[in-house]
């Protein structure tokens, strides 16, 4: 009765290497490593060879260090969301956090980049975390809602009592010393986070993180302290939209309160859903779609974010899975059709 | 009355239900008896259509793919296309496994909203009806369907089904995790909701012992298969169904 002719349904099948198990393979040929590897390779070498292919736009090589923050974001919502089970809109209070950290170490203390970088994520993730501590018990909608609230009470705080430069922000911070330091330092960091926290779920800890998302009663009833790792989750998260932060802020050579804009929790958000939750590459392949996409949009000034709201809802409308999801599917299993 | 010939599903490559045929009569119970795993709940989906739902659900988010092929025919027009809310307008009900009470709202409203599909009349004396099957809810009208116990709120669950004014009543488990004692008045409810109201039943549920002696035709599920069939002495005199359902 479904869409096909006759009595035939068709089957969807494992590729032999596959079949094995889920994470460990068993390789026995130069076929089969190329087929582990050639996904992994194309993602690598493809952000890897971006900047030398737009050296000649450097408007679209600052694109993409843009769209590295967004992945770092991205990643860290997708792994909050899907892993822990929190969905975070604080996107936007991570980057501000991050920024203003590093544009203070930088102009207040004169350290360079190589180490306010690492510090401010450091100094940032712990900041986000303690100041979330007390919104760990909620779930769902509750921690939506209040992590959507900080980054807006931080940048009214900060306009309110004209602190950190006020509505100017903080001026004269150092920039990279040059742009493919920027870049390269970028990807290097995206990847090495999606290839990371790739083999963090799928380890000890990964399980608890599940565990959490899936059944918190049932966690804390194995004698865990859930929100532990509810703030372990939320750190490494935070850890990530401040990293993307601190680069912003020496992008551009500037903290303001436009780094705690919407737009930080938002379209991770909407990376996610387009490329496939769940999957940590599909966000970073959401942000590769979605910030070119809504730079070429710029042409069509306020028409650009309706552009933008129908191409997300036709996703999630027609094709909810994601790109990832429906990709890694392609590749690992093929289909053939079968006499019932 | 109520037929249903062929039925396959397939969860992806595993094979739910294996040409399942089955046929229920006016105001006759039908057992479905199997461990679990054999199918019975994808029976009662498929039957009443939810799993049409299911499948529609797992496609959007890229899971397992659903194949359906069967014929189901009711009252005379075959149904197998129509959708779960649609069949519930022919009058095909489902109570579905483990209740699916509606906790936030109280036994009344629960009861209520199983009778949107009923006329105000109807709503009235079925609810009169529902009270008197099961005065056990009378006492608790206003409580949350959540703090209810298992027993009350399978009753619940029941008497929300018959709210909706089913011809063909399908029981999803309906004596799970229940006592003994509160196991054989169900039994007996379900029988005099029959004998009383004058609808087909299908019952499924795990162990045979308290519900074979209300069933008038009973089917075995083995690995999706419908393996033993037949009435309520033929089942109750073959040893293996006995052995393996009767736990004796």
């Amino acid at each position: 009765m479904s869409g096909s002719k006759g009595d035939r349904r068709k089957e969807r099948i494992d590729r032999g290497i596959k079949v094995r198990s889920d994470s460990v393979y068993a390789i026995s040929s130069w076929k089969e490593i190329t087929y582990l590897i050639a996904p992994r390779l194309v993602l690598i070498l493809g952000l890897a060879l971006a900047p030398l292919l737009l050296s000649a736009a450097p408007y679209w090589q600052r694109v993409v260090s843009i769209i590295c923050v967004y992945s770092l974001l991205a990643i860290g919502f997708d792994f909050l969301a899907n892993y822990v089970g929190l969905v975070s809109l604080g996107g936007g209070f991570y980057v501000g956090v991050g920024a203003y950290a590093a544009a203070l170490l930088n102009t207040y203390f004169g350290l360079p980049p190589i180490i306010t970088i690492p510090m401010a994520t450091l100094l940032g993730a712990i900041i986000c975390t303690v100041l979330f501590l007390p919104c760990l018990p909620l779930r769902g909608v509750y921690f939506a809602i209040v992590s959507l609230m900080y980054p807006l009470l931080a940048a009214r705080i900060i306009e309110a009592l004209d602190i950190f430069g006020g509505t100017d922000g903080i001026l004269g911070v150092d920039g990279f010393s040059n742009v493919w330091l920027e870049q390269y330092f970028l990807i290097l960091c995206v990847l090495v986070m999606v290839f990371a926290l790739r083999r963090l779920v799928e380890e000890d800890i990964g399980l608890v993180f599940r565990g959490v998302k899936d059944n918190d009663q049932a966690v804390k009833a194995s004698g865990i302290n859930i929100n532990e790792f509810k703030a372990l989750g939320v750190f490494i998260a935070s850890a990530l939209g401040c990293l993307g932060g601190a680069c912003l802020t020496h992008m551009y050579m500037w903290a303001g309160l436009s780094q705690f804009a919407l737009d930080f929790s938002i379209i991770p958000i909407a990376a996610t859903v387009v490329g496939g939750g769940g999957t940590l590459v599909g966000p970073v392949l959401g942000c590769m779609i979605l910030v070119p996409v809504s730079e070429l949009l710029r042409d069509f000034g306020s028409l650009r974010i309706a552009v933008y709201s129908i191409v997300l809802t036709a996703f999630i409308v027609f094709k909810s899975e994601g790109i990832m999801t429906y990709a890694a599917r392609k590749y690992e299993q093929f289909e053939r059709w079968v006499e019932i | 009355m109520f037929e249903a010939a062929g039925l396959m599903v397939f969860y992806e490559n595993m094979l739910a239900l294996n040409n399942v045929s089955l046929q229920c009569g006016e105001n006759k119970i039908i057992g479905v008896f199997g461990a679990n795993s054999a199918g019975k709940s994808t029976l009662m989906y498929t039957l009443s259509g939810i799993i049409l739902d299911i499948r529609k659900k797992e496609e959007m988010a890229g899971g397992e793919r659903i194949t359906i092929r069967g014929r189901i025919v009711f009252e005379g027009k075959d149904i197998m296309s129509d959708k779960p809310s649609l069949r519930a307008r022919n009058g095909i009900i489902l109570c579905p496994e483990r209740r699916r009470i509606f906790p936030e709202s109280t036994v009344l409203e629960n009861l209520r909203i199983g009778s949107y599909l009923a006329t105000t009349a109807q709503a009235a004396e079925t609810l009169d009806y529902v009270l008197t099957t099961f005065p056990a809810l009378k006492r608790i009208l206003k409580r949350l369907g959540g703090f209810l116990s298992g027993g009350e709120q399978q009753m619940l669950a029941i008497g929300r089904a018959m709210m909706a004014q089913p011809k063909l009543l399908l029981l999803d488990e309906p004596l799970l995790g229940l006592s003994p004692a509160i196991q054989y008045l169900l039994a007996k409810a379900i029988k005099e909701i029959r004998d009383q109201r004058g609808m087909s039943i299908i019952v499924s549920e795990q162990y045979a012992r308290p519900i074979i002696p209300i069933i008038d035709h009973g089917y075995i599920l083995e690995n999706g298969a419908a393996v033993v069939e037949g009435s309520k002495q033929e089942l109750l005199d073959n040893p293996d169904v006995k052995s393996a359902y009767f736990g004796n």
